[in-house]
């Protein structure tokens, strides 16, 4: 993470804390009520032995004030609990928040920029990364409040009760902040150290797992994991060396609290015993003794909670750097510019449209064009002249820098269309499942007709549930043709005026080829607008207008 | 927990840095609790004796040895901490590599074509997050909870030793209690959706990954709007089990720690009714609870490990699934009867992988020493899976294969991140340096290697990414060439391989396999050697 994106991270992550605030504060007071709760149950605790042991106070009489002590532990253990539950829900609301700032992302983002990063990271992104935010809303932030209010309160009692045993704890107090650079900086050392470690061990153990058949035709098994443990142990002996000194530092925070307590203990009791004969020490009781040693403890604790939660800290600005990454990726102007004239006719026009990318000549300039409706248009020419692109405004995944477009009275992608991308795409579950993902209140006979239009009955017969048996039934799935005509049977069952494909036959074995052109025809005698890229002779053939794109320029063939 | 049997198996063969590890520990938490307890010991008998002196009254009071032992165990407890995280955290190291190489060792006991069943992804989870769940299994669950219950029995002890019977029962039993409510209790409260946690967010991912695959349709379908919900609602659902979890171990973990405090309290009040009858003195009494008080940071670490042993033994399920399924196969070893003269022999075999259709049937192949043969075949046609079969990866679903040693170039180059002398030795682990430049020389590498400081010792990085793909493929051919065995299968030999170097380097290399039997398949016949025959699926 760079130094300047740093502040930016803290600035996110704060704003996602606004949308939470409700949640973070409720954290904060159930922390604070079982904070001082804490403290009441020590107060009450020393005086009861002050009284039954110095005033020698009846138990009888001390009844009321155990009972008050029982009723304050179960007051502790409620904030305990509320803390943890209202912390939980704060960090569930962040986790939604941040998910859906991504998705609303991805929406302005559109399809074809979004196809520049691979499902996996984006995944990782949206699942990962804002799980990592879970430990900094739920612990550390709330936990950094506690431990400024807690220590606080504590330190005006002590101060109150014996301003020497205060200033001992004051003393301590300005090395605080010095604890907490020392133990964060500590945390991030052993944290990051821990992250290499094991994503480096992962990756040769990786490595080697991928290459498992190579070592098994040659034999070599045995020393590869002979070599694994070896590595894997020189990688112990050189973490062994950073975690020493980490350690350290926490260390250094145990010494402090265990110093603080046992110069406590000694001062108060050379107090009581008279031998310390200015400033408070006179006044000590063992009441007032007893509650500073046992707040000592409490003092600290926030502090050394705070500390296990810091790695929580370097999770979530490692997180958020990613995901503000992704976010602060430039969306193209999101504002549509609005259909030029009252548009009534119902075709295809480009008005001076011109495509400008950030670092990319000029792709078109200017360009006018008017398509017809219930036509069969081919676009070909020379890749990278600019085929896609003009699929894609259609489309309204890419927005034309000047200029407007009008797609049968309406701008791009106002009204459903039919896509078919240069890969088929199919999910997880039934036919009928995967052809409801469009047209979710498609009959059982539409979807299966439209499977036959494409030429999937035949696989579909093979099964025993017909259209809701699983795609996948067989292990396999479906390969690169079949998964194509399982789009176009979509495309048929939704009943699109408009259908833009892109290569639809590139990469097909003959059976699929044959068939797609089969589908493509019935969609064009069905009156469909069809525009679609092509090098494909037999595809040109079936056209009613050739447009050879090249370099900027639309032409007719 | 006979999901966890063989890993905790596994673990317990370090007992003695086990048993040292929790030692320390234990050093730790006694210190921090005999810290408190006898300075509340010395608070009150200083207060008592300067009561005494106050009034006048001849007392004497013993500093040294209370002194000491406050300064004793706060030094104390600071270095068994220091040494108690850096010895464990040593011992956990140690651990990962145990479990990482048995888990290895376990898979490379199976054949290629089960693992091929898992995606990469799956296998960087086993690798990291599965295993990891498992390396601290015995740092954060299996040492904290026995020391709490030894700790929990000393503090009973001193109880009864110090107070009474009686006393000491009924903190046993809320002490007890506290230990069953962080953590049996708070593991059968989580342990469902612990379990699930994992399943659930990969089939998110499935889906989420489906969703972005089929973007530009969904888009065009105006669908976007209702996956996305649906994505939105899973991941709600299953931030709400986890919060659901966390809750539950929040309020497990408050109600132990109501426990110990009840315990401290109620031993506090019922003693006062022995330090009344005057059996207990004063500062004996204030040490009791001050000393129960110290248990509650024994607990603090229980209910979390506890709530996460759902999540845990799902981990360690996965992983024994693997294990188990490789006890399943091996005893399905692959065919080779009497060794023959060089040759390789397949006699009306059915080629394909189990469970699935037959890619290839009644194919037959004799081929006598030091021939060639040539295999032509579209991708798709079963070429790879028969080089598969013929070099015994996997058996033929009929028929017979015999073969003597086999080296086999597969049709995907695997490039280890390793040197380039440890990448060509697997081959052949006993060649010099001479006859690992002579296998270079043949495929053209030489010259690029001689000019690196390092030569044979350059390090090739992830997935050998500092070679072009044909680089990477011209060393993988390298290493097969370097093999001993009298058996040659090249399955695509020069794919990414510019078409200048592979007529420079085909004569070359059949020269160099000259008495050796050889098959090679291509997509073309320019893609082979020269054979003595060709033929085409």
């Amino acid at each position: 993470m760079s130094a300047s994106a740093g502040p930016k991270v803290k600035d996110w992550l704060s704003g996602l804390a606004r949308d939470s605030q409700k949640w973070i504060r409720a954290t904060v007071a159930a922390g604070m009520i079982a904070g001082l709760a804490t403290i009441a149950q020590m107060v009450l605790l020393a005086w009861v032995v002050h009284e039954g042991v110095i005033e020698k106070t009846p138990v009888a009489e001390l009844v009321p004030a155990f009972l008050t002590l029982l009723a304050v532990l179960v007051i502790r253990a409620a904030g305990q609990g509320l803390q943890t539950r209202f912390a939980a829900r704060c960090s569930e609301q962040v986790r939604r928040g941040a998910r859906r700032q991504l998705h609303r992302h991805w929406q302005a983002l559109g399809p074809v920029r979004l196809a520049d990063t691979s499902s996996a990271s984006l995944a990782r992104e949206w699942l990962d990364h804002t799980e990592a935010l879970h430990g900094y809303f739920a612990r550390y932030l709330p936990q950094m409040l506690l431990a400024v209010i807690i220590p606080l309160v504590i330190l005006i009692l002590v101060f109150w009760l014996d301003w020497l045993a205060g200033i001992f704890l004051v003393l301590s107090a300005p090395l605080i902040p010095l604890f907490m650079a020392l133990v964060g900086m500590g945390a991030e050392k052993l944290n990051q150290q821990h992250f290499e470690t094991v994503s480096r061990l992962s990756g040769q153990f990786l490595d080697k797992v991928r290459g498992l058949t190579t070592l098994q035709l040659f034999g070599q098994t045995q020393a590869a994991s002979r070599t694994l443990a070896v590595r894997s142990d020189q990688y112990r002996q050189i973490t062994m060396k950073t975690l020493k000194v980490a350690f350290l530092s926490s260390a250094v925070l145990e010494f402090f609290a265990s110093v603080a307590i046992a110069v406590l203990a000694i001062y108060i009791g050379f107090g009581l015993l008279g031998y310390i004969q200015f400033g408070p020490s006179t006044e000590l009781t063992l009441f007032s003794g007893l509650l500073i040693l046992l707040l000592a403890p409490e003092f600290f604790q926030p502090l050394r909670t705070l500390s296990q939660h810091y790695h929580d800290r370097a999770a979530a600005l490692g997180a958020g750097a990613e995901i503000l990454a992704r976010l602060a990726q430039p969306v193209p102007n999101g504002d549509r510019p609005e259909p030029s004239v009252a548009n009534s006719s119902r075709d295809i026009r480009f008005n001076g449209v011109t495509v400008a990318y950030d670092d990319a000549p000029v792709l078109f300039e200017g360009l006018d064009l008017r398509l017809s409706a219930g036509e069969v248009t081919a676009l070909t020419g020379p890749s990278g002249g600019g085929k896609s692109t003009l699929l894609h405004l259609l489309a309204g995944f890419v927005q034309p820098t000047a200029g407007s477009i009008d797609v049968l009275g309406q701008p791009p992608g106002t009204d459903a269309f039919g896509w078919l991308g240069q890969k088929g795409f199919w999910v997880q579950g039934s036919w009928a499942e995967n052809l409801r993902l469009t047209t979710p209140d498609a009959t059982d006979i539409a979807i299966e007709s439209a499977l036959r239009q494409v030429g999937l009955g035949e696989l579909l017969d093979s099964r025993e549930d017909g259209i809701h048996s699983l795609i996948a039934e067989d292990g396999q799935g479906l390969s690169g043709g079949q998964a194509r005509r399982l789009s176009l049977a979509r495309i048929f069952l939704a009943d699109y005026p408009l259908i833009l494909l892109d290569e639809p036959t590139a990469g097909l074995d003959a059976t699929s080829e044959i068939l797609v052109l089969d589908a493509l025809h019935k969609l064009s005698a069905a009156g469909k607008t069809i525009i679609f890229s092509t090098h494909h002779q037999a595809l040109l053939a079936i056209a009613d207008r050739v447009l050879i794109v090249d370099s900027g320029e639309v032409r007719d063939a | 927990m006979p999901d966890l049997k063989p890993w905790l198996a596994l673990i317990f063969r370090r007992r003695g840095r086990l048993v040292n590890g929790a030692l320390l520990l234990l050093g730790t938490l006694l210190s921090g609790i005999g810290l408190l307890a006898l300075s509340g010991w010395f608070l009150t008998e200083t207060a008592l004796v300067g009561l005494l002196l106050a009034a006048g009254v001849q007392a004497s009071i013993n500093l040294y040895v209370p002194g000491g032992g406050i300064r004793f165990f706060a030094v104390s407890r600071t270095v068994f901490r220091y040494l108690e995280r850096v010895y464990n955290h040593n011992t956990v190291l140690q651990l990962l590599t145990d479990i990482r190489v048995a888990y290895f060792d376990q898979l490379a006991a199976r054949t290629g074509s089960e693992r091929r069943a898992r995606t990469g992804a799956q296998w960087l989870s086993r690798l990291t997050a599965d295993v990891d769940a498992l390396d601290t299994l015995y740092l954060r669950l299996i040492a904290p909870a026995s020391l709490a219950a030894l700790v929990t029995l000393v503090l009973a002890g001193l109880v009864w030793l110090l107070l009474s019977g009686p006393i000491a029962l009924v903190v046993a039993a809320l002490l007890g209690f506290a230990f069953v409510l962080s953590s049996w209790l708070v593991y059968q409260r989580t342990r469902q959706s612990s379990g699930q946690l994992n399943d659930r967010q990969e089939n998110l991912r499935s889906e989420l990954v489906e969703h972005l695959e089929g973007f530009a349709e969904l888009t065009a379908a105006n669908r976007t709007g209702k996956t996305t919900a649906r994505l939105m609602r899973r991941s709600i659902e299953l931030a709400r089990s986890q919060a659901r979890i966390d809750t539950r171990t929040g309020w497990h973990q408050a109600g132990a720690q109501l426990l110990i405090n009840l315990a401290a309290v109620l031993s506090l009040w019922l003693g006062f009714y022995l330090f009344e009858q005057g059996v207990v003195t004063g500062p004996v009494l204030v040490l009791v609870p001050i000393a129960l008080l110290g248990l509650a940071e024994v607990y603090a670490m229980l209910p979390e490990a506890f709530g996460k042993l759902g999540a845990t033994r799902a981990a360690a399920r996965r992983l024994s699934t693997d294990s188990r399924a490789v006890a399943e196969t091996t005893g399905t070893s692959r065919l080779r009867s009497e060794p023959l003269t060089g040759g390789l022999r397949a006699q009306d075999i059915t080629v394909g992988h189990p469970g699935q259709a037959p890619l290839l049937t009644h194919f037959s192949l004799e081929l006598d020493a030091g021939n060639t043969v040539g295999i032509v075949g579209v991708s798709g046609s079963g070429k790879s899976t028969l080089a598969d079969t013929l070099a015994g990866m996997i058996p033929p679903m009929a028929g017979h294969v015999d073969s003597e040693a086999v080296a086999y170039l597969t049709q995907s180059t695997m490039i280890f991140e390793d040197t380039v002398r440890a990448n060509l030795l697997l081959a052949n682990p006993g060649a010099d340096d001479g006859a690992l430049w002579r296998v270079l020389e043949l495929v053209e590498l030489a010259e690029r290697l001689a000019q690196r400081p390092e030569g044979l010792d350059t390090w090739l990085g992830s997935a050998g990414s500092r070679l072009s793909g044909g680089e990477a493929r011209r060393l993988a051919l390298a290493r097969v060439l370097l093999s001993p065995a009298p058996v040659v299968i090249l399955d695509e030999p020069f794919t990414g391989v510019d078409s200048a170097t592979r007529e420079r380097v085909s004569p070359a290399l059949s020269r160099w396999l000259e008495g050796r039997t050889v098959v090679c398949l291509g997509h073309g016949p320019e893609a082979l050697l020269a054979s003595d025959r060709v033929l085409h699926l």
